[in-house]
């Protein structure tokens, strides 16, 4: 009877993972059970390439549990560590590495569970698809400030940066532009969301985002021969990458350990690859 | 000649400045209600969790606008809560205890109060929270901040509303309890408070929708992207405003766009009617002064 | 009795308790942003760009913002809401004058965010398109949303001056046989001057004020704006958008400058409107 097929496939299921969960208990074991007794808040912000985990992780476990409440605010990095570490939130996420001052300053334990790259994106109507490196550095300079000097559109181009705690930013400043100057004309914008959407709507835009957050609302762009996609930043022909931290004010303990053992457990690791990022197990 | 060029011209700036204005209205109000009255349904407000579950706490909203819609109702009872009792106070004293020279010094604190941009008072808020958050290490950004922030929000407009309410009161009115031999506080507690008391509600509705739409003072004392039906005071909220403001830079998909629309069109349903009420209870009130009933 | 001083002492308590909360607040920008006041740091502050990685923090830029957009935004509503409360209170047949009054102050009620929502887009594909320079979030866009979101205002200030002229007035000017724009022309709006004057300070502090129809239709960049079409940054969006930086840095107590900037102006505005209403009733 269907019944009986729905009940057994239920029993079968289990004991797979159980039997599945046996196993890997060898790692850090993270699975949703463990929250199952749990009760509590966890408060996260910062990095806003991390968000869509966040969420994904928060509604399994809160559909898992209802006692457990988990708020994701965005911020950008510089404020995931700074709020961490002054124990505004319990995990303060961001998307480049704490500087050692900030480590020492504020007791943080650090924790990578993916790896990223950041991409630079323009308007799908936009024929201009490759840049030089000292293409890119000039555009965002504000040197080079009309599409039909790169072969496209007689039309000027709109640059978008992000704010001064961005984690993206600090990167793509770092790696991408080589310290270089970003134009002060440029747009700004608060979010890694708010980027893919400003290019998206602006057929003449130019800006930078995670490469996990590219969708085919924007294009990316070929810099220097490299395509900016999670495949080539994982076998190292993309170079402009980047690791996605959760850090805690000193040792995690109680249910923010449990959330960052989620992380890194295979559920968790799945959510990673599913969002688009490389998972580091 | 020149006279008559004259009014004509006006005649048609005054015409055209008007309907300008009312056009302009029309498509934006008729652009937010086209793209957004089709997303409104119970999956816009629960997701996919059922509406019983929801709203009896077993299950927690993820897709839906509900926690926002849940954080700005509790963050507008708590706000016009804390507000409206001091509010109220401040406005008698000023309507019936002061008069002159003290009376124009607090009325023109009020007025400053009322003029200082609200994220001037977000950041007040939020300066608030972090110092205390020195002494007790509970207390930060939260809902309880931000209700606070947005009662100093609202405090003058109760003020001020109340004040005028008492004072528009007829003197004949107000003389027959004390001639009765009532004290003057009897006589505001049984006569002049009553009285006044739809012009008074109408400032507290006011008050609330201020409290709804507010977004500035919010997003500097404690409001969060994603926090599900706020827990307790000290926690994080979501709220329909900022919401709005979320989903317009940071839409992941059509669908969560879509929401955006919904939500803003309940947020300005939700304005709509605070307003036709408290518009409503003002008419009583001139009624009732014209006709004395 | 007693309990009858204790309530009115309550009174009397929570009157000054609310007005402390004006000088509180000024009392914490100074605070806390104290360290900036030293040696004149301050005037510097509000004379030099904003860019962090170099050491600098000055708000110019934001001044320059919010200056071009206000100024901008009253350009479009002043006119504009003076041709509407004409509309209103004189010239247009009681029926549809009524439907406007009413209209008008439903718009009192519509969230700011609500403007902005449909300021990103629809109106700024617009402006991009038409102008074809910048992205289209520009001084241009967020002054024609914000003219919107203060022209309700001021139209009610401005209908209310126009209907308080002293009926002996209107019936001189109707018994000589003027029309009704020779009314206005010769009657009202001379009286009315000081009543439209409070309308356009109380205006311009509130246009000053908005946070939200710059944070998302300005563009926020950190340049001094050059042209309209230029995207810009104003004090209001300064502090929204910095809020999330270090707290201990220079960089955020900048945001406490901001907020005094604000302050110290939009009180400024209040004391004008007192005193001019002060000398207006002198002069009567």
């Amino acid at each position: 009877m269907k019944l009986g097929i729905i009940k057994r496939s239920f029993i079968l299921t289990g004991i797979f993972i159980s039997f599945y969960f046996i196993v890997s208990s060898i790692a850090p074991a993270g699975t949703i059970d463990l929250f199952t007794s749990e009760k509590g808040d966890i408060k996260i912000s910062g990095g806003t390439a991390h968000i869509p985990v966040m969420k994904d992780a928060a509604k399994q476990i809160m559909e898992h549990n209802r006692d457990i409440r988990i708020s994701i605010a965005g911020g950008g990095s510089g404020v995931g560590i700074k709020q961490v570490g002054e124990g505004l939130v319990d995990i303060g996420n961001s998307g480049r590495k704490p500087t050692d001052d900030e480590i020492q300053k504020y007791g943080l334990k650090l924790f990578q569970w993916a790896i990223d790259g950041v991409g630079v994106i323009v308007n799908p109507k936009n024929p201009v698809k490759a840049l030089s490196m000292s293409q890119l550095s000039e555009i965002f300079a504000g040197k080079i400030f009309n599409w039909k000097a790169l072969g496209g559109p007689d039309k000027p181009i709109n640059v978008y940066t992000r704010d001064n705690s961005s984690g993206t930013r600090e990167v793509f400043w770092e790696k991408a532009l080589d310290k270089g100057e970003i134009t002060d004309k440029a747009n700004v914008v608060v979010s890694n969301g708010a980027m893919k959407t400003a290019v998206a709507n602006d057929p003449y835009g130019i800006g930078y985002v995670s490469v996990g957050h590219m969708d085919n609302s924007t294009s990316p762009v070929i810099l220097d021969g490299a395509e900016p996609t999670i495949e080539n930043v994982k076998n190292g022909s993309y170079k402009i990458a980047r690791g996605l931290f959760s850090n805690t004010k000193g040792e995690p303990k109680g249910l923010v350990k449990k959330f960052i053992d989620f992380l890194f457990s295979p559920e968790g690791q799945e959510l990673v690859t599913k969002n688009g990022f490389i998972s580091v197990k | 000649m020149k006279e008559r060029f004259i009014e004509i011209f006006i005649k048609s700036f005054a015409w055209l400045s008007g309907l300008l204005l009312l056009s302009v209205t029309f498509v934006i109000i008729g652009f937010l209600l086209v793209k957004g009255v089709p997303t409104l349904s119970l999956s816009l407000i629960f997701g996919d969790t059922s509406p019983a579950d929801a709203l009896l706490l077993r299950r927690q909203v993820l897709e839906g606008i509900l926690p926002a819609m849940a954080g700005t109702g509790l963050l507008v009872l708590l706000a016009v809560g804390m507000a409206t009792p001091v509010g109220l106070a401040a406005g008698i004293y000023l309507a019936e205890y002061s008069r002159g020279n003290l009376k124009s010094f607090f009325s023109l604190f009020y007025d400053i109060l009322a003029g200082v941009p609200s994220i001037v008072i977000g950041l007040f808020g939020f300066s608030l929270a972090i110092s205390l958050h020195h002494y007790v290490k509970e207390i930060y950004p939260c809902l309880l901040i931000s209700a606070l922030a947005l009662a100093f929000l609202v405090l003058p407009y109760l003020i001020r509303t109340t004040q005028f309410a008492l004072e528009s009161i007829p003197a004949e009115v107000r003389l027959t309890a004390p001639a009765l031999g009532a004290t003057k506080l009897q006589n505001i507690a049984y006569v002049l408070f009553p009285r006044s008391l739809p012009g008074i509600a109408s400032g507290v509705i006011l008050a609330i929708g201020r409290c709804a739409e507010d977004t500035a003072v919010i997003m500097l004392t404690g409001v969060v992207a994603a926090a599900g039906i706020p827990g307790s005071l000290l926690s994080a909220y979501e709220a329909l405003p900022f919401y709005i403001y979320y989903i317009s830079s940071q839409y992941r998909n059509s669908y969560e766009l879509q929401t955006g629309f919904g939500a803003a069109v309940i947020l300005l349903i939700i304005c709509a009617c605070l307003f036709l009420t408290a518009f409503y209870l003002k008419n009583q009130l001139m009624n009732r002064m014209l006709y004395r009933r | 009795m007693e309990k009858t001083t204790i309530v009115e002492t309550g009174f009397l308590g929570a009157a000054v308790l609310s007005a402390s909360l004006a000088a509180l607040i000024l009392i914490f920008m100074l605070f806390l942003g104290f360290p900036l006041f030293r040696g004149g740091y301050f005037l510097t502050l509000l004379t030099t760009p904003w860019n962090p990685d170099k050491g600098f923090f000055g708000i110019y830029p934001m001044l320059a913002g919010t200056l071009s957009i206000v100024f901008l935004s009253l350009c479009w509503a002043f006119p504009l809401s003076l041709g509407a409360s004409a509309l209103i209170s004189v010239i247009a047949p009681t029926g549809f004058a009524k439907f406007c009054k009413k209209t008008v102050q439903m718009l009192t009620g519509i969230p700011t965010v609500i403007y902005g929502f449909v300021g990103v887009f629809l109106l700024v594909p617009f402006i991009r398109e038409m102008f074809a320079s910048g992205s289209g979030m520009s001084i241009l866009s967020a002054s024609l949303m914000l003219s919107m979101v203060i022209s309700p205002t001021m139209i009610l200030i401005f209908t209310d001056t126009f209907e308080s002229i002293p009926a002996s007035y209107s019936a001189a000017a109707d018994a000589l046989g003027a029309s009704p724009v020779q009314k206005l022309v010769h009657v009202i709006l001379p009286y009315s001057r000081r009543g439209i004057f409070a309308g356009l300070i109380l205006s311009v502090g509130r246009a000053m004020g908005d946070t939200l129809i710059a944070l998302m239709l300005a563009g926020n960049a950190v340049a001094v704006p050059g042209s309209i079409l230029d995207s810009a940054r104003t004090l209001t969006a300064h502090i929204a958008l910095v809020i999330a930086a270090d707290f201990d840095s220079i960089e955020f107590k900048t945001i406490f400058a901001a907020g005094l900037v604000l302050y110290v102006f939009t009180a400024s505005l209040i004391l004008l409107v007192r005193i001019i209403g002060r000398t207006g009733m002198k002069n009567r």
